[in-house]
């Protein structure tokens, strides 16, 4: 029953700003997800809500209480860290009893607690092991209702699952999601796999030096990416840098807003990022599986359909991945479906491409440098 | 058929000699060295049960039942009340050094070790005259554990001060966020998971203090006679008698055993480190 504000949060450690500016309001019971490459901060910011950081600016709120000036172990909270950090000189039962015993739960009321929070992580035969005696997903799963069994009122994980391999990463993220959702408590996770941030965020907030570069749902981030790197960070992604050349008038009511301009000797209509005007500098972005293979009888002399010639083809099985070099700007093109088995003698061929779904964001001098 | 066996012996391929030659020669050689160490103990040991004319006796162990079981007595009061001491110096001191930033911190760490570099009759010079003219305890009690204290407490906070060290932050960590205050995190996880380091210091701190008798010859008074002490006092005075050997004899093995004992009770607990895979 927790809402999560940060506040204008900074935190510096000498002349280098860890995190810088950064805002969120967090709905009770949401997932939201902190999305970004090693080193952009999120362990930062994650660190600051639990309280084992102290900010250098802003307020973190808990249900509009300041939490500032409240030391971590009163803020009730639950981490996940990215080892498992069980206590390995306590039991399973023993770990999980902790944050039970450390605030003086009856015995009877903190055994029962125990049973309840190993079955629901399915290792209630596993009680009385060490957790060196476990695998690697049962420690994280000990860990996870290790931080349950004390009822927080917010879930903090950092990167719970980098240590484990793919398969076990797999089920267990959902296990994560299948956890939070049950008990409906508000979390915070942080990750650089967009994979993991893709399958169980509600919201994901995508970070890069410090600063929260697009915060929005998956398909915000995906179709609609606002900034040079969120369209470079998240998925496969053709750059090309261009010029507006007009904004094209608006369809109807709920119609997306289009600007014309002219990327890599391209005429494209894209996406209106909603500030720019003609004569800026953008850059163009469209999405490998968004380039379309048009078949032989269409001409080029409409936006967004171009000829190129077939550089490289890469047959990849479920799909066919191809270099398109257009004027001498590469292209990126995954196709897919029957027809990509037609694309496959096209080698130094020329072909015609339909660039779908073009997004625009203006250029930024400091990304391109 | 028999070709194809393959020999996993650790000699395979060594081309010359039965393996039970080469196992002999690999025992012979540790038994060999064992001896050796083994050897003055083992002698003391034999002196200390035969008169001169031969006869084999225990009769000289009568004299481990008198005084000597007071100087036992105050050896074991003394160290174990350092190691008391330097525990509560050196768990504080290596949480400061290691968990605090503090200034001049390699400064000390890399004259911690001073007082054990000092020869023991310097030592016991300086404590003497510190003693007698600073702070005028001379021959007390308190003045011997203090001259204990200085001498080793860096046995003490060295290990620890490493063992803090090689301990994740993440256990303490995880320990406040799961609603631990600092001293329930400290007794609760960090005490027990610097258990080897703390082992540690108290072996050494035992094992020196328990056999020092130089700086004790200096620092102590009359009535302040460590067993270590009353050895080397009877080898000058009475010199080599059997009945000396019965006391060093005795003295080896409660030692000994002391150790024994830590190892069986602590040993595989704490000093294989298991604790931190
Ligand atoms: N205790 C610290 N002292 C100095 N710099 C730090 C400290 N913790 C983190 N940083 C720096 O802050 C930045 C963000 O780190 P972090 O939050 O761990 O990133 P992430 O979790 O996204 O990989 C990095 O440049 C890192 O070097
Ligand atoms: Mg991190």
């Amino acid at each position: 029953m927790t809402r999560v504000q940060l506040v204008d949060i900074s935190k510096r450690y000498g002349p280098t700003a860890a995190v810088e500016h950064f805002n969120a309001d967090i709905a009770d019971g949401e997932f939201v997800t902190l999305l970004g490459p090693s080193g952009c901060g999120k362990t930062t910011t994650l660190r600051m809500v639990a309280g084992l950081v102290d900010p250098s600016g802003g307020v973190i709120r808990f249900d509009g209480q300041p939490m500032n000036a409240v030391p971590s172990h009163k803020r009730n909270i639950g981490l996940a860290f990215q080892s498992h950090a069980l206590f390995p000189h306590l039991t399973v039962a023993r770990n999980v009893a902790f944050g039970l015993e450390v605030k003086g739960t009856p015995k009877a009321e903190t055994e029962r607690r125990v049973a309840e929070m190993l079955e629901m992580v399915e290792l209630g035969d596993y009680a009385n092991r060490m957790p060196a005696q476990l695998s690697g997903g049962q420690q994280q799963r000990v860990a996870l209702a290790r931080m349950l069994a004390t009822d927080p009122r917010v879930l903090l994980f950092d990167e719970p699952l980098s240590a484990l391999d793919r398969n076990l990463r797999d089920s267990l993220k959902y296990s994560i999601l299948e956890l939070q959702r049950r008990t409906r408590k508000t979390a915070i996770y942080v990750t650089h796999d967009q994979s993991e941030a893709f399958a169980i965020s509600d919201r994901i907030f995508v970070m890069n030096e410090g600063r929260i570069e697009q915060a929005g749902s998956q398909l915000d981030i995906y179709l609609r990416p606002q900034t040079e790197f969120v369209a470079n960070f998240v998925g496969d992604n053709n750059g090309i840098p261009g010029e507006v050349t007009g904004l094209v008038a608006p369809g109807g009511e709920g119609e997306p807003r289009l600007v014309d301009l002219v990327a890599g000797g391209i005429r494209m209509r894209g996406l209106d990022p909603g500030n720019v005007r003609p004569g800026d500098k953008v850059v163009a972005f469209v999405r490998p599986e968004n380039i379309e293979v048009l078949a032989n009888g269409h001409v080029a002399d409409a936006p967004n359909i171009v000829r190129g010639r077939v550089d490289q083809i890469v047959f990849e099985g479920p799909t066919v991945r191809l270099t398109v070099d257009v004027d001498g700007t590469p292209l990126k093109v995954i196709s897919g479906g029957l027809e990509r088995l037609t694309l496959l003698d096209k080698e130094q061929r020329e072909i015609l491409l339909r660039l779908q779904d073009v997004t625009v964001v203006p250029d930024d001098p400091a990304v391109a440098a | 058929m028999a070709s194809m066996t393959v020999d996993v012996s650790p000699h395979a391929g060594r081309g010359s000699g039965p393996r039970w030659f080469w196992n002999a020669l690999a025992h012979g050689y540790v038994w060999a060295w064992m001896a050796i160490f083994a050897l003055p103990f083992l002698a003391t040991l034999i002196y200390s049960l035969r008169t001169p004319d031969g006869v084999w006796t225990f009769s000289y162990y009568q004299y481990v039942f008198g005084s000597f079981r007071e100087n036992l007595l105050l050896s074991f009061e003394t160290t174990l009340i350092t190691i008391v001491i330097n525990l509560l110096i050196a768990i504080p001191a290596a949480y400061a050094i290691v968990r605090y930033p503090i200034p001049g911190k390699s400064f000390i760490l890399s004259t911690l070790n001073l007082s054990l570099y000092t020869p023991a009759a310097v030592m016991g010079v300086s404590l003497v005259i510190a003693y007698a003219f600073l702070f005028r305890i001379p021959q007390t009690m308190i003045g011997l554990i203090g001259a204990y204290v200085v001498g080793t407490f860096p046995l003490m906070l060295v290990p620890i001060i490493v063992a803090l060290r090689d301990l994740p932050m993440v256990f303490e960590e995880a320990a406040r966020t799961l609603g631990a205050t600092r001293m329930q995190t400290f007794w609760r996880v960090e005490l027990p998971l610097l258990g080897p380091g703390i082992s540690a210091g108290i072996l050494l701190t035992f094992v020196i203090i328990f056999n020092e008798f130089l700086v004790t010859l200096f620092i102590a008074g009359p009535g302040l006679t460590t067993a270590a002490l009353r050895v080397y006092n009877l080898a000058r005075t009475a010199g080599f008698q059997p009945s000396t050997a019965a006391l060093a004899t005795t003295m080896q093995l409660v030692s000994f055993t002391v150790v024994l004992l830590f190892f069986h009770f602590f040993g595989s607990r704490y000093l294989k480190g298991t604790y931190l895979i």
